[in-house]
């Protein structure tokens, strides 16, 4: 398609934008360009900084660096409210209505109205009428939006933006909540909007979306811009390796283990949340002493849940686990460590350690009431000393003294420090979710070195990771995760970033 | 445990905000005697006089100081795993019911009936914060809202007991019979003011001191309150850890509630027994900022004020509602100050990231951690 011939100025121009939060790059000198008439998608994983590049294009964050234009001019954007002046709309992935009042309603908040404090929900009605039938998408103004289905919320947040009088309209993540129906609407009213001259922008992870409507993706990745492509030059598994793979820096010497004895096995596991929507879908596999079993696939394809339903913070809706050899029907999170089970969660700050606390306290949050550091109640603190300092010169934790809150170390020591704690209980089962999320490559091959060593002591690990050069360095077997289920397990050696690639995509088989 | 010098310095200087807070407090109280027109030297003298002036004085004023203290600790129990027991009132009012009716109905020799009594206090607070324990624990219901409910029917119980079954007949007010004598709370030695609540106070705050600082429970509550998704994770029964610091805290107020009634100057339990204990003992945990041994000078002081105040409006007929004042004043600059200081820290933090100093070097120790 040649629009972008026809209309040579861009619509929406970002340049050199930064933005730092405490302590991480959430964009570091992105730059970013839509188009009147072109549908534009922003690629990337969780964290790779979409949604900061956005909120700051919808005045929510304000940049530390970098420049803003919109339609040649440069622009200062301070508020939502300016973003809605310029012309530019957002629809957030979580719907920004109120369930009890009706469409019209819900557009005429924030909208200003022609004689305050009078409100003119009846004009806005007819007006949003008139849009909505010139798009094509019609909606009765006076239903609530509670009675609407998912789908029609989205219309309705989409109509919304146009009724503001939008010239660009950016969508993030606007698939998650659709059905592959409601999916077909979305992509007709987004190219009907793009032939009208609006600008769309489309944040995704998911490719076939891309494919489907975009005429160009900006693939974006720890919070730079590192890919602009044009749609029709474009291949999945060229985007899934821009957007997933750092090349390879760290290749860890394969270390075969003779499997032994199945350590966890997992039978046709469901969860389903409360609206019904379907989480995890009959997952199945076994994993064996001194076994690792990679789980790939594109962040939020079910992952995370499975790592609560395992380590017993949420149980499953169906299906069955088997911990060497008996069934654990419902477990907590305290049986889990007390079977001699251990995970490195995924959201390190949230849930992996305590800020607040000393580098000790961390250390021994997971095992200070066994008797080796209780005594009828009360700690007992020469063993507690005695381990926490062998702990930090084993696991090579660079602090100035075990007293030091946790907030003080860099990220890759608080990592060490969860390694440590959950290692040194010698646990017969591992799972690794994300485990090099964020560290230097330092951090990274010392997490790597310990994950292979507890293999070799004939640990199971289940190792979760958006990272593919790590699944491929370290998994025995693959199991490639898309919209919650386990599409094939595969062996490594069956396995390249290509063929994953195209498997995380969607793609049934390779 | 060890703890860092990064530590004891921001230990200290939360300390230094507490008694700045109390400055900056009194200071605007007593701008706010000078507006409405009385001298306000001689009003800080009578205040001082009145609560320090002398041994009889000072005895009051501590005695006044000792349930405080308690109150202050059931605050600071349930704080720390991030419950806000503001039902604290209800808990001493149940626990003074349960005490004064053991009191009333049990026959047994001297001693036992007054343990007897103190027990029944605090199953009567425990009681009456395990209501609220256990709707927080099954139904996730808001421990703000459902304990400050329950106090209020723990006022409409006191006041049907009181006008009903516990009335005395031959009494037009509503109060209960005398207590027998075998329940009194005694006196402290020769003193004819203190009496044996202010040595189990004490107690009560070297015992919690160590159990928070040593303890499994106390560490419990310390990741709890830290980061109860973490605690979780790891293995701790964070709801089972939260439900025990609740009834801990009820037991406290139910302490205080049966000291109350076995302590009264009367000898009998009379509507308003309770009065100002309960928010006056939040205001103590509130200053003391979840330190145990915190609550000694932060409920001193605040009994001060209330004593103190008495002989200020006696004399020169300053309101004594000036406490109230001032602790208003006192428990808003408190709050303040934290938030304040947090943004502080952080903004220093910010300010050390953005400079690219490390901010942990080797273990050889020469690290930045301040």
């Amino acid at each position: 398609m040649s629009r972008e011939a026809e209309v040579p100025e861009p619509l929406f121009r970002l340049s050199g934008i930064s933005k730092r939060f405490p302590g991480i790059w959430a964009c570091r000198d992105a730059s970013f360009e839509a188009f009147a008439g072109e549908i534009v998608g922003i690629l990337g994983e969780n964290g790779a900084g979409k949604s900061t590049l956005m909120n700051i294009a919808t005045g929510l964050l304000r940049p530390d660096g970098g420049q803003i234009e919109f339609e040649g001019h440069p622009v200062t954007i301070r508020s939502p409210m300016d973003a809605r002046r310029l012309g530019i709309g957002m629809v957030h992935q979580h719907f920004m209505l109120v369930p009890t009042m009706t469409v019209a309603e819900n557009a005429a908040i924030g909208a200003r109205p022609r004689r305050p404090p009078l409100s003119d929900v009846r004009r806005v009605a007819a007006h949003l009428r008139e849009v909505s039938e010139r798009y094509g998408f019609p909606i009765d103004p006076n239903a609530r939006i509670e009675d609407l289905s998912v789908g029609a919320r989205q219309r309705v947040e989409i109509l919304r933006v146009l009724a503001q009088g939008a010239k660009l309209v950016i969508l993030d993540e606007p698939t998650s909540v659709l059905t592959p129906q409601e999916w077909d609407d979305l992509s007709g009213i987004l190219l009907a909007l793009a032939a009208e001259g609006k600008g769309i922008i489309l944040i995704t992870h998911k490719f076939d979306e891309l494919f489907a409507v975009a005429d160009r993706c900006v693939v974006m990745r720890d919070g730079q811009t590192i890919g602009n492509v044009a749609m029709k030059d474009a291949t999945k598994p060229a985007l899934a390796r821009m957007m997933v793979g750092r090349d390879l820096v760290l290749r860890v010497e394969p270390v075969h283990v003779d499997p032994g004895e199945p350590v966890l096995s997992v039978s046709d596991i469901c969860l389903t949340d409360d609206t019904g929507r379907q989480l995890l879908d009959k997952i199945n596999f076994e994993i064996r002493e001194g076994e690792i079993l990679g789980v790939a696939g594109v962040d939020g394809n079910g992952q995370d849940e499975l790592v609560a339903v395992l380590s017993g913070l949420i149980s499953a809706t169906d299906g069955e686990i088997h911990f060497k050899g008996s069934p654990v029907p419902q477990f907590s999170p305290r049986d889990f460590v007390e079977m001699g089970a251990a995970v490195i969660p995924a959201d390190r700050h949230g849930q992996g350690v305590v800020l607040d606390l000393s580098v000790e306290d961390n250390l021994m949050m997971s095992d200070f009431w066994t008797d080796a550091f209780s005594k009828r109640g009360w700690l007992r603190r020469a063993p507690i000393h005695d381990r926490t300092r062998r702990l930090i010169s084993e696991f090579n934790i660079r602090t100035p003294n075990a007293a030091v809150l946790l907030r003080q170390l860099s990220g890759g020591n608080q990592q060490r420090v969860v390694l440590a704690r959950e290692l040194d209980r010698h646990p017969k089962l591992l799972i690794a979710a994300q485990p090099t999320r964020g560290l230097d490559v330092g951090a990274v091959e010392f997490v790597y070195e310990r994950i292979t060593q507890h293999k070799q002591c004939g640990g199971a690990t289940l190792l979760i990771s958006t990272e593919l050069d790590e699944i491929l360095s370290l998994a025995d077997r693959v199991a490639v995760m898309v919209g919650g289920r386990v599409l094939q397990i595969l062996d490594i050696h069956d396995a390249d970033a290509e063929r994953l690639g195209l498997l995380m995509a969607g793609g049934r088989s390779a | 445990m060890n703890v860092d010098r990064s530590v004891l310095r921001q230990r200290a200087w939360t300390g230094l905000y507490s008694v700045a807070a109390v400055v900056v407090g009194l200071v605007i109280s007593f701008a706010a005697i000078g507006l409405s027109g009385s001298p306000i030297g001689e009003s800080i003298r009578q205040l001082f006089e009145g609560a320090l002036g002398s041994s009889g004085q000072l005895a009051a004023t501590v005695a006044r100081m000792v349930p405080l203290v308690l109150v202050g600790l059931g605050w600071i129990v349930a704080a720390r795993s991030a419950i806000f027991n503001i039902g604290l009132d209800g808990q001493i009012i149940v626990g003074g019911i349960c005490a004064t009716a053991t009191a009333l109905y049990v026959d047994a020799p001297t001693g036992v009936a007054l343990v007897l009594a103190m027990a029944a206090g605090i199953v009567g607070g425990v009681l009456w914060a395990g209501i609220a324990a256990m709707l927080l624990a099954r139904r996730h219901v808001n421990e703000i809202i459902s304990t400050l409910m329950l106090s209020l029917i723990a006022v409409q119980i006191l006041g049907w007991l009181l006008s009903g079954p516990l009335k005395d007949p031959s009494q037009t007010r509503s109060q209960t019979e005398t207590l027998p004598s075998e329940s009194f709370l005694p006196y402290l030695g020769n003193s004819d003011v203190l009496k044996w609540d202010l040595p189990l106070a004490l107690l009560a705050v070297v015992m919690l001191s160590v159990v928070l600082s040593r303890s499994g429970f106390g560490f419990r509550m310390r990741l709890v309150s830290g980061n109860e998704s973490a605690a979780h994770r790891a293995g701790v029964r964070t709801t089972r850890v939260r439900v025990q610091a609740f009834l801990i805290s009820g037991s406290l107020a139910g302490l205080v509630g049966a000291s109350l009634v076995l302590g009264s100057r009367t000898h009998t339990t009379a509507e308003g027994f309770y009065e100002g204990f309960g928010f006056d003992g939040i205001v103590v945990g509130l200053l003391a900022r979840g330190s145990p041994w915190g609550t000694l000078p932060a409920a001193f002081l605040i009994a001060a004020l209330h004593q103190g105040g008495g002989l200020m409006q006696a004399v020169l007929g300053v309101p004594s509602q000036l406490v109230l004042f001032t602790q208003g004043a006192v428990v808003v600059l408190v709050a303040i100050s934290d938030p304040l200081t947090s943004r502080i820290r952080s903004r220093r933090a910010d300010a050390r990231d953005a400079s690219g100093v490390p901010l942990a070097m080797g273990p050889a120790g020469t690290a930045n951690v301040d």
